[in-house]
């Protein structure tokens, strides 16, 4: 089992400091880059190629990022 | 008539909104301002016709408003801010071993709800338009009476009448800051950035506490959460919603979601406590009142959020409800597409208003009530099991970055950062957002006021 070490708890929820920094880092990076890349004289088209890089960075942040939740099903009574 | 190629841009609008929302809902502590706000920001400044920006977003409200619920009922953990007040309810709930069945009836108490609140708030902004003429040059005003009541009735009044000044100067010397060195030009008037700062105030807070590393050491866990789903398997059928809810739920939940129309004005965090509280305090047995209480919360926060953006939108045209300055703002200040003088207010008549706003939740209801009554569960559990915690924090952090990008450029991230470890302290000392977000709106008439203009 991959060890999650250390655990913070953090709006109710557990994460791993070094994973949330790396996220955090990537999104901003994903974000204004898509921001950049799109065509200056439109601010329409900048606002949804950000929005879009934001989206695309929450993908790749879920694919590599392993959610500290040890997910269960039970019976119910 | 109506343009038939309008008629399928607003369901079509529906239909995104109702998928993009029921996803997002689902993923726990998704908070509602900073999933609504730029997206709606976002369709409005394609220029899309208003109607269709309206039933985007009252299918978006309703949708959230009903999925944010399922986490909290299946597995404790809060879908946003608004279902946080519900949480201890539903972990008694849970511990009963009935959240297959609370799910049900939290759905469809969510369901009643909207039928109740949206006629209720179209017949109260019929009743408070002609006033509006009257309120307009007021506007201003009324944001500072805002801020000073909503100080009054929170719980910690002195600290949060005392925070509404220092609060306004700081907003408005960053607008001066970026006037003075040419920024951005001297009549624009940068609100979302900094509104969505407040919003987001308390996780900044919190993360920045953390690169204190003693702070840090003190705050480690040993393990992961253990969340348990229950195993009883979703419910195929669609059954009346008359056969889930009892007699007396319904009539609990009925007055609920018709007092908070009348009180639009307030914080809809607030009201649904109240409601919730009040309602459940009636109940001796611990897992009756629970129940009561979630039904009942569930039918008021559609009922806040519907009368708290229909209102101001049909009547007022300003955005004088928590709603309508948080998580709706666009729809009243967008530039350039729209101005606090030139909004979907102004541009829409009542009667498109209403039918923007019956297609969009009807919409919204069907789809979202059938899916969550068949896939609850199984959404639950692939979005706990797929969606890293660390990927939603970051993803907030980005909408952030990137609209104060886009109001100030460069600088503005920081001055946003500013704001939010500003109001992130001020939150955790007890002062509640609607204070905070009254306080931005009331700024400029507040320091004119400080500094002798105004009499």
């Amino acid at each position: 089992m991959m060890n999650y070490k250390p655990l913070i708890e953090i709006w109710g929820d557990s994460v791993n400091p070094k994973s949330l920094v790396k996220a955090i880092i990537a999104a901003v990076i994903f974000t204004l880059g898509a921001h950049l890349l799109a065509p200056s004289e439109n601010e329409t088209m900048g606002l949804f190629f950000g929005l879009a890089g934001a989206v695309i960075s929450f993908a790749v942040a879920s694919f590599f990022i392993k959610p500290k939740r040890n997910v269960e099903e039970r019976d119910e009574q | 008539m109506m343009d038939p190629s309008l008629l399928i841009g607003m369901m079509g609008a529906a239909l995104a909104a109702v998928l993009l929302y029921t996803f997002i809902g689902f993923i726990p502590g998704t908070d509602e301002t900073s999933v609504l706000l730029p997206i709606t920001l976002a369709l409005v400044l394609t220029g899309v016709d208003a109607m269709i920006v309206v039933t985007f977003f009252i299918a978006a409200i309703v949708t959230l408003n009903l999925t944010n619920t399922m986490p909290t009922a299946l597995v404790g953990l809060p879908g946003g801010v608004m279902s946080s007040a519900m949480i201890e309810h539903t972990l008694l709930i849970k511990s009963h071993g009935k959240s297959a069945e609370i799910i049900k009836k939290m759905a469809t108490a969510s369901m009643l709800g909207v039928l109740i609140a949206i006629p209720v708030s179209l017949g109260l902004a019929h009743i408070l338009s002609p006033f509006a003429q009257v309120i307009e040059p007021y506007g201003a005003w009324l944001f500072v009476i805002g801020a000073v009541f909503l100080s009054l009735i929170s719980r910690h009044k002195v600290l949060s009448l005392l925070s509404i000044v220092p609060l306004a100067m700081l907003f408005e010397s960053l607008r001066h800051l970026y006037w003075g060195t040419g920024v951005v030009p001297e009549d624009t008037q940068i609100t979302v950035s900094f509104f969505l700062g407040i919003t987001i105030g308390p996780l900044i807070f919190k993360l920045f506490s953390l690169l204190n590393q003693n702070e840090r050491l003190k705050q480690y866990q040993d393990a992961p959460k253990t969340i348990s789903i229950p195993k009883a398997s979703d419910n195929k059928e669609i059954v009346s919603p008359l056969q889930i809810l009892s007699f007396d739920e319904m009539r609990h939940l009925s007055y609920g979601a018709l007092i908070v129309n009348i009180l639009f004005v307030l914080s809809p965090v607030g009201l649904t406590i109240l409601v919730g509280e009040t309602i459940g305090k009636r109940f001796t047995s611990p897992l009756k009142r629970s129940t009561m209480s979630v039904v009942s919360m569930s039918a008021t926060v559609q009922a806040t959020y519907l009368s708290g953006i229909i209102i101001p939108l049909l009547a007022l045209g300003i955005p004088l409800s928590p709603v309508a300055i948080g998580p709706g703002a666009a729809l009243f200040n967008a530039p350039p597409v729209y101005t606090p003088d030139y909004n979907i207010h102004h541009i829409l008549s009542f009667t498109q208003l209403t039918v923007a706003i019956i297609v969009g939740a009807a919409i919204a209801l069907v789809i979202s009530y059938v899916l969550i009554t068949k896939y609850a569960r199984t959404i639950t559990r692939v979005i706990l099991s797929r969606v890293p915690h660390e990927a939603v924090l970051a993803l907030f952090i980005a909408f952030i970055v990137l609209l104060a990008f886009i109001d100030a450029g460069f600088i503005n991230i920081f001055g946003v950062l500013l704001i939010g470890l500003l109001t992130g302290g001020l939150h955790k000392m007890g002062v509640n957002y609607g204070v905070m977000f009254m306080s931005l709106y009331a700024a400029p008439l507040l320091i004119e006021i400080l500094i002798g203009g105004v009499f």
